[in-house]
């Protein structure tokens, strides 16, 4: 590749170009000679790509020839020609011209790097080929996506720091997506241009084998997390006849599936979120129930409340044990929903002390509130959304339950207070720029995923535009916007002079800053007819990120405020509307204070508790769950104890270690979780090592005089 | 009552998952032992509490109130708490804001035990085992002679009295055999649980035992699985 005949098959048939794979075989076949030169390529790129007239071109054309024909130069490459030709756009003043001629691409020494070591911006991404691939096709389409599909005001302010846009190598993707179970059993495995059709499954192991493939499709047009509702639920009228210890195994099936599957796109594990319920919620009581083969099986969901309980007992089960040398399961992750009606439910006590026995011994519960009468179906890290009338009328009909966010903008709130110096008037008025700018971001990217999915079933987005109920796979109407944040703690720090734990003035100033974001969302969603929210930025490599390039703008003002070790370069700032990781908060009040910002923070929240080593009884993890439930507003919470894996002797441990206390070897890796995931700890970027040595494990300790 | 004075508590933790089993609980901590045991993971608080600050009771209790409703009950541990006169008041103090009490201890002074349970003072009681329940073992572990008597003293009150309680057993590979603890579980039969722990090699007051590898998991598990049987026997 890269070689002078990338502008030689332009010449003649532009159509011929539409199909990347001609242009593939084309520059196969090609001699990488000099013979084939003709400066008519030039002329015919400059004003095909960058709508150059024709005078123009073939001036510069001449001037290029004259510089390669004089230098001598033997062998030449088609990068280096286009380069020629934008130096003398850029001295004709053609900036525009310039940046549609231009071209991306990496560096031979970076590729030299990625190929060799590890990439850190994500932690769910190992090392390996794939792994390289994807980084590699990331960063031409992150070129792109800031050239191409976002305007420079939104692309500047990506590169500046001010906000950040997430998923950018994946922008001819939406970000996230939830649905249920309903839409493969019913309408069965049958993909846009899949090379075989499948009819809705009759047996369970099918059903759990159209779920992973269905899931691998969804994760190749999503960018992020792929959540399913109810999953014990759908699952039961395929069990009814099955024996306990079929179920189990069933479960033991899902969990490995999906723990395993990083064989996946760019070698990534499936981020799989599994919502779970012990009783039958309300809206889908009176639901005809879908069955083998498709078929409704003239019983309706509230009957079906035994075998979703079997089931749902029984992958508790798979994760109380872990992995094959003991290991906490990363994916898919268990969101257990404890509603008003959870406790009105016969055997919800002892079921309870199981999912709290798992979030103990493996942490692996996540234990989200649904108070009063609403209902969430969550995704993605911390993403959820709650289901309002429209949602409810879709709930009779599960396959229409379909949910996307399609992108998500983080705000850098601690740059909003270093370029405000106190005044609360320009502090407001910056934050105000920075949402309408996350929104003008939005825009542009709805504008670009509408042109794909347009393009319909022979577009990119085919399978998001199949259409089997009335409405495409993806559906636009219904998507949501999300606007994140990082570092709130330290804006309220910059500009009250307190972190948010340490008084109620700034804990209110805190609050007051993320219920104007929330009023802002409310405003552009009226105005554009779209659903913006808030959401808690998982922030895995954001707050780093901003953390880094504030100290670089920033240098004497952010180095009081950036959290971490800046010698050590491990710096980061607190995860969106968190108390900071290090503050000796209790978890009582950082579930009761944390739990304040979550009711405004639409797209969800979450509140981690760092167990350490330490590994509380189920009955009193219970008390407390209950406890949050009963007294606090907050909207999901999770355990995270920490482990040692050896790698030499297979086998894992509680707790942090350098080595392993069975065997003696240093041969080891740490776990926990990252943001909203469990994964290794020699996977995670700087920043996120700076946080973890930070994060308060809830010990007491004695003060030395 | 003495209690504004600086009462010399070294240690509050506000929320606890792991000291009271099934509850919520705050933990007092209070210094001094009278016992050496080898294996002692608080040795600053046994050796030499003088280096530790004190903290005020007073915005304990303030603490407390603004933690009613979540916290169930306060543990007061220590080093070992019924050294020190001012015990009796303090838990009175917290049973009347309203908390259950939890008491953590080496048994040691039974007389002290038994009129903290009969006032209603305590509605639970740790009691730790060292070892097995002979004179040279008991002696080799806490480095503290003549203890046997008194230990089966406070073990009686525990097992035939009302009190809810527990007994715990911290099982140090090489000072102890499983053995050992099966006939301690055996001699506690009746008794409403005893709970095998850990060792932990991170700071110990002898310090060869650092280099000590603790049991895995599963051991003490299995462990803890044979001693419940035990202990229920009738």
């Amino acid at each position: 590749m890269g070689s002078i005949v990338e502008l030689k098959e332009h010449k003649n048939n532009t159509e011929k170009h539409s199909e990347t794979t001609d242009l593939a075989l084309f520059v196969r076949t090609s001699s990488e000679d000099l013979a084939g030169w003709d400066r008519q390529r030039i002329i015919d790129a400059l004003i095909r790509e960058a709508h150059v007239d024709s005078e123009t071109a073939d001036a510069i054309s001449q001037e290029v020839q004259d510089i390669i024909t004089n230098s001598k130069i033997k062998y030449i490459t088609a990068p280096l020609i286009r380069e020629l030709v934008d130096t003398k756009l850029i001295e004709r003043g053609l900036e525009d011209a310039r940046k549609k001629h231009t071209r991306l691409g990496v560096p031979l020494y970076d590729v030299d790097q990625l190929i060799l070591h590890p990439n850190k911006e994500n932690a769910n991404v190992p090392h390996g080929p794939e792994a390289t691939n994807l980084t590699l096709a990331e960063g031409i389409k992150k070129e792109y996506a800031l050239l191409k599909v976002f305007s420079p005001e939104v692309g500047d302010a990506h590169m500046r720091g001010d906000i950040h846009l997430h998923d950018l190598g994946f922008v001819d993707r939406p970000y996230c997506s939830g649905q249920s179970l309903e839409y493969i059993k019913k309408f069965g495995l049958n993909l846009p241009n899949s090379l075989s059709n499948a009819k809705p499954a009759k047996q369970p192991e099918v059903l759990l084998a159209h779920m992973v493939k269905f899931a691998a499709a969804l994760q190749s047009h999503f960018a992020g997390a792929i959540g399913w509702d109810a999953v014990n639920l759908f699952f039961a009228p395929y069990l009814v006849k099955k024996s306990d210890k079929e179920v189990s195994q069933l479960a033991q099936m899902m969990v490995y599936e999906f723990s395993q599957q990083a064989v996946a796109r760019g070698g990534q594990a499936i981020f799989t979120d599994i919502n779970l319920y012990w009783e039958v919620p309300k809206h889908f009581e009176d639901v005809p129930a879908i069955g083998p083969g498709g078929k409704f099986t003239g019983k309706t969901y509230g009957d079906y409340e035994k075998d979703a309980q079997r089931f749902v007992r029984a992958l508790f089960e798979v994760y109380k044990e872990g992995d094959g040398t003991g290991r906490p399961f990363f994916f898919p992750k268990p969101l257990v929903h404890i509603t008003e009606k959870f406790f009105r439910t016969d055997g919800h006590e002892e079921f309870l002390m199981q999912i709290c026995d798992v979030a103990s011994e493996k942490g692996t519960t996540y234990f989200v509130f649904d108070r009063g009468e609403t209902a969430k179906i969550s995704e993605c890290c911390r993403l959820s959304f709650k289901l309002n009338e429209s949602d409810l009328n879709d709930a009779k009909e599960p396959w229409r339950m379909r949910f996307c966010a399609l992108q998500n903008v983080t705000i850098n709130l601690p740059r909003l207070g270093l370029k405000s110096k106190g005044d609360d008037a320009a502090l407001f008025a910056h934050l105000t720029s920075m949402i309408e700018l996350a929104v003008k971001a939005h825009l542009e990217k709805k504008t670009f995923i509408e042109s794909l999915l347009n393009l319909g079933e022979t577009g990119p987005l085919a399978l998001l535009t199949m259409n089997k109920d009335g409405n495409p796979y993806l559906r636009m109407f219904r998507a949501s916007y999300l606007i994140g944040m990082v570092g709130l703690n330290e804006l309220v720090q910059i500009h009250t002079g307190e972190e948010l734990n340490e008084s109620k003035k700034a804990l209110k100033f805190g609050l007051k800053v993320i219920s104007h974001m929330n009023l802002l969302c409310d405003k552009y969603s009226k105005e554009h007819g779209m659903h913006f929210v808030l959401e808690q930025t998982p922030a895995e490599s954001t707050a780093y990120r901003f953390a880094k390039l504030d100290l670089r703008d920033f240098p004497e003002e952010a180095k009081s405020y950036v959290k971490g070790s800046i010698p050590f370069g491990e710096i980061y700032y607190t995860n969106s509307t968190c108390l900071p990781v290090s503050s000796h908060e209790n978890p009582i009040d950082r579930v009761t204070t944390e739990g304040l910002f979550h009711p405004i923070i639409e797209a969800g929240a979450i509140t981690h508790i760092w167990l350490g080593e330490s590994k509380p009884s189920k009955e009193s993890l219970a008390n407390f769950v209950v406890k949050v439930f009963r007294e606090t507003q907050n909207d999901q919470i999770a355990f995270s104890p920490e482990f040692t894996n050896c790698l030499q002797c297979q086998r894992t441990v509680r707790g942090l270690r350098d080595s392993c206390p069975l065997c003696g070897s240093e041969q080891v890796d740490g776990i926990t979780r990252i943001t909203g995931y469990f994964t290794k700890i020699s996977s995670w970027n700087k920043g996120k090592i700076g946080e973890l040595k930070a994060r308060n494990k809830n010990k007491g300790s004695f003060v030395k005089k | 009552m003495a209690l504004q004075h600086n009462l010399p508590i070294k240690g509050f933790i506000e929320t606890s998952f792991v000291d009271w089993h099934g509850k919520l609980c705050a933990v007092i901590v209070l210094p001094h032992c009278n016992f050496r045991c080898r294996y002692c993971h608080n040795t600053d608080l046994v050796l030499r509490p003088e280096m530790l600050q004190d903290i005020d009771f007073g915005s304990i209790l303030k603490r407390l109130a603004q933690l009613k409703g979540w916290v169930d009950g306060v543990c007061i541990s220590g080093g070992e708490p019924t050294l020190h006169t001012f015990l009796p008041d303090i838990l009175a103090v917290l049973k009347q804001q309203g908390f259950l009490t939890k008491l953590d201890t080496n048994g040691s002074s039974p007389t002290l035990l038994q009129a903290l349970i009969d006032e209603g003072l305590v509605d639970y009681v740790a009691m730790d085992i060292k070892s097995s329940l002979d004179e040279d073992s008991y002696c080799n572990i806490t480095q503290t002679p003549h203890m046997l008597k008194t230990i089966k003293k406070s073990i009686n009150i525990l097992k035939t009295g009302t009190a809810q309680h527990e007994f715990r057993f911290t099982v140090v590979p090489s000072l102890h055999y499983p053995e050992d603890v099966y006939r301690v579980a055996k001699q506690l039969n009746g008794a409403a649980r005893l709970r095998i722990q850990n060792f932990n090699p991170q700071e110990t007051l002898d310090p060869d035992l650092k280099s000590l590898t603790p049991l895995s998991d599963k051991d003490i598990a299995h462990i803890q699985k044979r001693v419940d049987q035990l202990i229920s026997i009738h």
